[in-house]
């Protein structure tokens, strides 16, 4: 009954509270749940890690499950991993069964963040103590291993691989840390700005930068859309929810949940992946697979439960290797960070307590998010309509003050948090991958102290190839991730032109 | 062949090895992608010229004169009142009503109201909140 000193007023509300922003960011179509967590990040400062934490996890849990109401209800991913929704979500809405099919959603999102917390709960704590033996040589190629994973994973795997490295590259302005054995000179400095840059720019106002500020100027570049009115959105009155759609479908959740979490545990592999993979899956093992597309309850099933399924999994790796599993885990590394904590292999069995709050704060903000949806739904499509220019101002002012105090009020932070949120509108323009860029920036400094202590202590290069059995497995799989993502992408153009 | 992987780290020039290091790397990625979508990037021009072409200017380069504008007052009126926060709190409330207006469709008193109103309680919340629950200091 250890899990019971969680269950503090604040802790309850806190959870309670993420959840409910986390699906109104998730159900308003061009806001997500990394941004959800990147604008509450700052209020974690004054909250203490545990509760933070149940704050951003909440936050977490419904912001990915508040995507599929516009999926269903407009037929607009509210956030990407939700994309799948719409395909059967939408047409059922069209023909009046826009309340059964947002039940269905979200039933299959509660049993795919479920059966990922267990998974969450299972892996974590053994790959933690397995990789608690690596050495600097291993840990730097497991960050190596990420990177080309996240990068294979891209739509373009080169361009994926430069993001990676280009965040490592900015990563490494400043100081070349003493605390961490570096020798405490400068680098990567241009002339006269020392002073701002000594330290490098801080890790919250780029993410910051990058999911909230983008977000926004992409919606003042697109002219901010207009919402929808409440009078166009219809939730259908009379199609009645019976469970009885659940039945044969056992093996499509839990397949699908599955896939979620395996994509989860990928580094830098998002949500669209999740449910893209569950979906496609589901319609290749169903025995009437033209029906997807058109308003097949099944296909709800697999997109809702693979992409909820992302959330527990997306912790494992951040849990034991310190390696975030997509964008929003890696603004949970912020909190972490703010409370002065570094997350690895030693995090689970140095702060026991952290990780059982953790676990029941997942599991709590997924029974919120499914009594909060799933008795609150029409209020949940009034939260659709709600207009974009009263909104974006005050998340934008969030942002400013989120950069601002993060560092006990360095004006420098603001101008970062505008730098990177231009370099977020400018990425997709110039292809550019923002995950494996963000997870590069977080990962850079500790690429950096992993390699050169290998060097300084072994004073061989080849010590990477030859140090373990680990070592010589996991260039295997970087090869492997490479290789294997390089042939998928010819085969992709020869079938393109083939088509052509 | 075992000497060609020898490495022998100067600490005081520890500091260069890797940003070299994936300086390098970043040029061989550059250079690789320059040659597999040299296409693209010569047809970059026209893509920039859809992107501005497309572009809702006014509300865009609105967004990013205010945010400017905004940044550089803040500490300045802050000054006027030390630790007060205040300078954010002033700062703030014209630029939350004026981004707004900025980002309204129809600029009728039905929407000018509720805008103005958040426009007024989210700063002055926010801005009790960090000075007084959080306490910390705002410009």
């Amino acid at each position: 009954m250890d899990f019971l000193q969680f269950l503090t007023p604040m802790y309850l509300f806190l959870i309670f509270s993420g959840t409910l922003v986390g699906i109104i960011f998730g159900a308003i179509p061009g806001m997500t749940a990394t941004m959800a967590v990147a604008v509450c990040l700052p209020l974690t400062y004054s909250l203490g890690l545990d509760n933070g934490l149940a704050l951003l996890l909440g936050l977490y849990v419904g912001g990915i499950s508040g995507g599929l109401v516009p999926a269903i209800l407009l037929g607009i991913p509210g956030t990407p991993s939700s994309i799948t929704t719409c395909f059967d979500g939408y047409p059922m809405a069209q023909r009046g069964e826009g309340e059964k099919a947002l039940r269905i959603g979200i039933i299959s999102s509660l049993v795919g963040g479920l059966i990922s917390l267990a998974a969450l709960f299972l892996f974590a704590p053994a790959l933690a103590e397995f990789a608690i033996k690596f050495s600097y040589v291993e840990k730097f190629l497991i960050i190596l291993f990420a990177l080309t994973v996240m990068a294979a994973l891209s739509d373009n795997m080169l361009l994926g691989i430069f993001s990676g490295f280009l965040g490592i590259f900015v990563s490494l302005i400043g100081v070349y840390d003493v605390t961490e054995g570096g020798n405490g000179q400068y680098r990567l400095i241009p002339p006269g700005t020392e002073y701002w840059l000594e330290g490098g720019f801080s890790l919250l106002p780029v993410l910051i930068g990058l999911f909230g500020l983008a977000t926004i100027l992409e919606g003042a570049e697109a002219g901010m859309p207009k919402g929808q009115s409440l009078k166009d959105i219809k939730v259908g009155e009379h199609s009645r929810f019976r469970w009885s759609v659940f039945k044969g479908q056992v093996v499509n959740l839990v397949r699908s949940s599955s896939i979620g979490t395996f994509v989860g545990i990928l580094p830098g592999v998002g949500g669209s992946a999740a449910s893209i993979l569950s979906y496609t899956a589901a319609k290749t093992a169903s025995k009437d697979p033209d029906s997807f597309g058109k308003g097949n309850p099944a296909g709800i099933i697999a997109s809702e439960s693979g992409n909820n399924g992302l959330t527990g999994g997306a912790l494992v790796p951040l849990l034991s290797l310190g390696i975030p599993g997509d964008s929003t885990t890696a603004l949970l590394i912020g909190a972490f960070t703010l409370q002065g904590i570094q997350v690895g292999p030693l995090f689970i069995g140095n702060n026991p307590g952290t990780w059982d709050s953790m676990i029941v704060a997942m599991l709590l903000a997924n029974l919120v998010m499914f009594g909060l949806m799933y008795f609150a739904i029409r209020w949940l499509a009034m939260v659709v309509a709600v207009p974009k220019h009263i909104l974006f101002p005050v998340i934008l002012m969030m942002c400013v003050i989120g950069a601002y105090t993060i560092n006990y009020g360095i004006m420098f932070d603001v101008w970062t948090l505008l730098i990177f949120g231009i370099v977020g509108w400018l990425a997709p323009k110039l292809k550019l991958e923002i995950a494996p860029f963000i997870i590069g920036f977080i990962l850079g400094p500790a690429a950096e102290i992993y390699f050169v202590k290998s060097l300084e202590s072994f004073g061989t290069l080849s010590i990477f190839f030859t140090k373990s059995w680990i070592a010589l497995l996991l260039w295997a799989l970087i090869i492997g991730s490479v290789v294997g993502s390089a042939m998928l992408a010819r085969r992709k153009a020869q079938g393109q032109g083939a088509a052509a | 062949m075992a000497d060609l992987f020898q490495v022998t780290v100067d600490f005081d020039r520890s500091h260069l090895i890797f940003p070299r290091l994936i300086g390098i790397i970043l040029l061989l990625l550059g250079a690789a992608i320059a040659v597999s979508h040299r296409q693209a990037i010569l047809n970059s021009g026209r893509m920039w010229a859809q992107t501005f072409g497309a572009m809702d200017k006014p509300r865009f380069i609105g967004t990013l004169i205010l945010t400017v504008i905004y940044f550089l007052l803040m500490v300045p009126v802050g000054d006027l009142w030390p630790n007060t926060g205040l300078g954010f709190l002033i700062c703030s409330i014209p630029f939350v009503a004026l981004i707004s207006i900025l980002y309204m469709h129809e600029r009728d008193a039905r929407s000018l109201l509720p805008a103005l109103i958040v426009a007024v309680v989210g700063p002055a919340l926010v801005w009790w909140l960090f000075t007084y629950v959080f306490a910390l200091t705002l410009p």
